[in-house]
């Protein structure tokens, strides 16, 4: 089965922040999305990528982290004992210390909620589709398509203006 | 106990999204995303940042819960309803028999249709017009200016036309903070192709958005869409066949924007003159535009005429009674344009007809059953002024923040203080609150059922999801109430006898003739809603208006003709900045709200004041470093950013923290909206002390209502 996450198409990003009230809310008080702004001209949101070669479940030394059914790395809290090694060896400093419980956190694709069929909350939330929770390569897919029909759009206008230029 | 989904209506901007409210035993435990109601404002139940921490200030600890009767200034003791309503409703009788325009009514677009038209009700079976709400101070310019150019004072079009549009011309209006899941149709069309056009002083996460950007000085935006006009007519780019069939005042149009050659509006607009004639050309050749405002546009002395423009600028490109078409003011509030349909309005009775007409007001005579009022009442900031003189002696606010959200705030706290009687009907304890005499605890919205009408005409019915803390009550209740023991106790329509918010509505149907086919039953089956006008129970809603004819006594578009016009207060030595407002994406006005919201307060912390790197380097102002911004009116502290999102000599302020105390208090002719967006400042670095010194003497925005024993 393909395998699901979170699309993020930063040209649609306007920074309202509501994945990060979202999840925030899913998460008990705790956000796993956060979103940066780049020289006030454009925004990005960033969660956790859910590698497929995943650097923090491979180096978790208690098999705290590891994959369910959709693909999702998932953190099982019980078996954690916050020596926070898949922090240091994750590209993109995702996983967080809980200080309350001592144990990481990071985000679960909101694992509670596709439990019954829903999507997880920040893609769910997402007023402009900057986040998309789906297959990676239908998503891939569906945007090459945009892309051609934008192209043959541009084509068909060429082709009118030359055919009135003669 | 088994999770309930209750569907509601959010209680923030115009867009009025559809969600539900995951209740269990009456307490709210989440919210889910309507993903699965087709056809609703938001769709596929997106929802904002506000939106998404929609639960949570209903559970702040400070929610009122008992009636209090004032001792002193800002000290209560709590009484029963009774005491409350029996106290409000003989005060309210006095000062009628004597001279019923002493009194002055605040309606609320933050609450239902129903209670808004009972508050009118109320006032006016009392003797007087003088009904306001908080849509003066946002879109009064819009209902005015549209309702001279087009014959209706609201948006043409739904976000549907958005969608559709090739081009959308976007002014003063920060679309995608303000209405977020809004500007998701800005974002679809783009993609589809549409060009967009963004006119607005600051470089907003709009502008990052904008095919054309147009940034220009505050106030200047007669000037701008003028030179817009200019170049259409003079490169004869209009739709001459609709000008010539659908609209009159053509040759005063093209007589006035003359002068207005690219040039000229550059010196006045700092735009350069061929992005003008770029944007004209790009809206007037795409074949299907829409153009959106909001408040960049109107809080001027000169919105009235600003909105008027933007209708003429429409009509001329043939951008109306089509579909993908039309004029889009953005609503702040998601009933703003129901408490306007409603008359909580000082000029007209419900569905906007006008007071001085003999004919309508003889029909609200039968239907009431009492002799009104025909002389035009107060607005807002004209009661303010009114209290000075003594005219007015006593407020009814319901719902309202007017120390926060009034232009020149220090005047307004000065007169509420010379009030007489004051009753403050409200969830939390407002900065208004103070100076109260008597204070009814409402219940929110989200607690309470009723009809709700969003920016694109939508009247949607939000079913009670969580119940109320306390003895808290629906405002239709207290109002109710109030009406009955003021002497209105009578069945139908000529009294206050209401058993459910519906029955309320179901009198709305009797008397708005845009109502009319709009019951209680209808919104309740039909979730996504029903655009007004609807004349009759079979009518579908109507998408876009004007297909035919507009609704002006003569079927045409009545074109403006305007001269420039700029701020009153304009930039001298002593003041050299330009100060305008701006709000963030997730506070809400005047913060009742998102101030006690902690996933927001966390995010949006504390307001920062833009400034132009160069005017910063002359000052000596980093980023983070204490300032105070004077004005006329009032000083103020603030943090400020270093940003090339304003232009030079220009200075932006969030308005959310009571940077009111600087604002213009001057007023629109017409429309009588105060000019909040533009009026000169000096700004000077100060050190955190100082700044903590002038912080006291502000407004506190989440004050403590001291409760003392009887």
């Amino acid at each position: 089965m393909a395998r699901k996450t979170i699309f993020i198409d930063f040209s649609k990003c306007i920074e309202c922040r509501a994945c990060e009230v979202a999840c925030e809310r899913e998460h008990n008080g705790m956000s796993f999305i956060n979103v940066f702004e780049w020289q006030e001209m454009a925004a990005m949101a960033l969660n956790c990528r859910h590698c497929e070669a995943a650097p923090c479940v491979e180096v978790c030394p208690t098999n705290a982290l590891y994959r369910d059914e959709d693909g999702a790395v998932i953190l099982a809290p019980q078996r954690c004992i916050g020596c926070l090694m898949c922090g240091i060896v994750c590209p993109f400093g995702i996983p967080e210390l809980d200080l309350i419980n001592k144990i990481m956190g990071k985000c679960d694709l909101c694992a509670h909620r596709r439990k019954e069929g829903k999507e997880p909350a920040c893609a769910a939330t997402c007023p402009t589709d900057a986040l998309i929770f789906g297959d990676f390569d239908e998503i891939q897919r569906r945007r090459r398509e945009k892309f051609t029909e934008k192209a043959i759009e541009v084509a068909k206008k060429a082709e009118k203006i030359s055919l009135l230029g003669v | 106990m088994a999770e309930e989904l209750i569907p509601v209506v959010c209680p923030y901007c115009g867009v009025g999204c559809r969600l539900y409210i995951r209740v269990v035993d009456g307490y709210p435990v989440g919210i889910e995303y309507a993903t699965d109601i087709p056809g609703i404002s938001n769709e596929k139940g997106k929802l904002c940042p506000k939106g998404n921490a929609v639960i949570e200030y209903l559970l702040a600890k400070d929610r009122l819960k008992k009636p209090l009767k004032a001792k002193e200034q800002g000290k209560f003791v709590e009484i029963s309803w009774s005491e409350a309503i029996k106290e409000v409703a003989e005060r309210l009788k006095t000062y009628a028999k004597d001279d019923p325009n002493q009194l002055m009514f605040f309606g609320s677009a933050r609450t239902f249709n129903e209670p808004n038209y009972l508050i009118q009700k109320l006032a006016r079976m009392l003797g007087t017009n003088n009904v306001d709400h908080c849509a003066r101070l946002c879109h009064a310019p819009t209902v005015s200016g549209l309702k001279q150019v087009f014959g209706a004072g609201a948006m043409t079009n739904t976000y549907k036309d958005i969608e559709e549009a090739d081009v959308i011309f976007i002014i003063g209006h920060n679309y995608a903070e303000t209405h977020p899941v809004g500007f998701r149709y800005v974002l679809k069309a783009k993609e589809r192709g549409a060009k967009v056009i963004v006119a607005d002083p600051r470089f907003t996460r709009t502008a990052w958005f904008a095919d054309i950007f147009l940034q220009h000085y505050p106030g200047t935006d007669i000037a701008l869409i003028n030179g817009l006009i200019h170049v259409i007519i003079k490169e004869k780019l209009y739709d001459a066949k609709f000008v010539r069939e659908r609209c009159v005042g053509f040759d005063e149009v093209v007589k006035a924007v003359e002068k207005f050659t690219p040039e000229y509006v550059e010196k006045i607009t700092g735009v350069p003159a061929d992005l003008i004639v770029e944007a004209a050309r790009t809206f007037a050749t795409a074949g299907k535009g829409v153009i959106t405002w909001a408040m960049g546009l109107t809080q001027h002395t000169h919105g009235h005429d600003n909105v008027r423009l933007l209708g003429t600028l429409s009509a001329i490109c043939g951008y109306q009674g089509k579909e993908g078409c039309g004029c889009a003011p953005m609503r702040g509030q998601n009933n703003v344009q129901g408490a306007c349909d409603m008359a909580a309005l000082p000029n007209v009775f419900p569905g906007y007809q006008a007071v001085t007409n003999p004919e309508k007001r003889k029909f609200f005579e039968e239907f009431w059953g009492v002799e009104l009022n025909g002389e035009v009442g107060l607005t807002v900031i004209e009661a303010a002024h009114a209290i000075d003189e003594g005219k007015v002696k006593a407020y009814y606010i319901m719902g309202e923040n007017p120390v926060i959200s009034d232009a020149n705030a220090n005047h307004v706290i000065k007169a509420l203080q010379k009030l007489e009687f004051m009753v403050v009907q409200d969830i939390v304890p407002t900065p208004t609150m103070e100076f109260a005499d008597i204070v009814l605890p409402a219940a929110a919205m989200l607690e309470n059922e009723g009809s709700l009408t969003n920016t694109e005409r939508r009247v949607q019915w939000s079913f009670p999801a969580v119940k109320p803390p306390g003895e808290a009550r629906p405002d239709w209740w207290i109002l109710s109430e109030v009406g009955k023991a003021v002497g209105f106790d009578r069945d139908g329509s000529k009294g206050f006898r209401y058993n459910e918010a519906a029955d309320v509505l179901r009198e709305i149907n009797a008397c708005t003739p845009q109502y009319r086919g709009i019951t209680p039953e209808r919104l309740k089956a039909n979730l996504a809603g029903i655009h007004w006008p609807c004349p009759s129970p079979d009518h579908p809603g109507t998408r876009f208006l004007y297909k035919d004819r507009f609704l002006t006594p003569d079927g045409k578009a009545h074109l403006a003709a305007v001269d420039y016009r700029g701020p009153v207060e304009l930039p001298d030595e002593e003041y050299p900045f330009i100060l305008t407002t701006m709000r963030y994406v997730g506070m809400y006005h005047t913060l009742t709200m998102t101030g006690r919201s902690e996933a927001l307060v966390k995010r949006w912390k504390e307001p920062l004041a833009e400034i132009h790197p160069d005017d910063a380097a002359k000052l000596g102002i980093r980023t983070v470093d204490w300032i105070k911004i004077e004005t006329r009116r009032g000083v103020y502290p603030i943090r400020a950013k270093v940003t090339r999102a304003v232009k030079k000599g220009v200075i932006a302020v969030p308005w959310h923290w009571a940077a009111n105390v600087l604002t213009n208090d001057a007023l629109d002719p017409v429309a009588k909206i105060p000019e909040t967006k533009a009026c000169a400042c000096r700004v000077a670095k100060i050190s955190e002390e100082e700044a903590k010194k002038l912080m006291e003497k502000l407004p506190q925005i989440i004050p403590r209502i001291e409760v003392v024993k009887g």
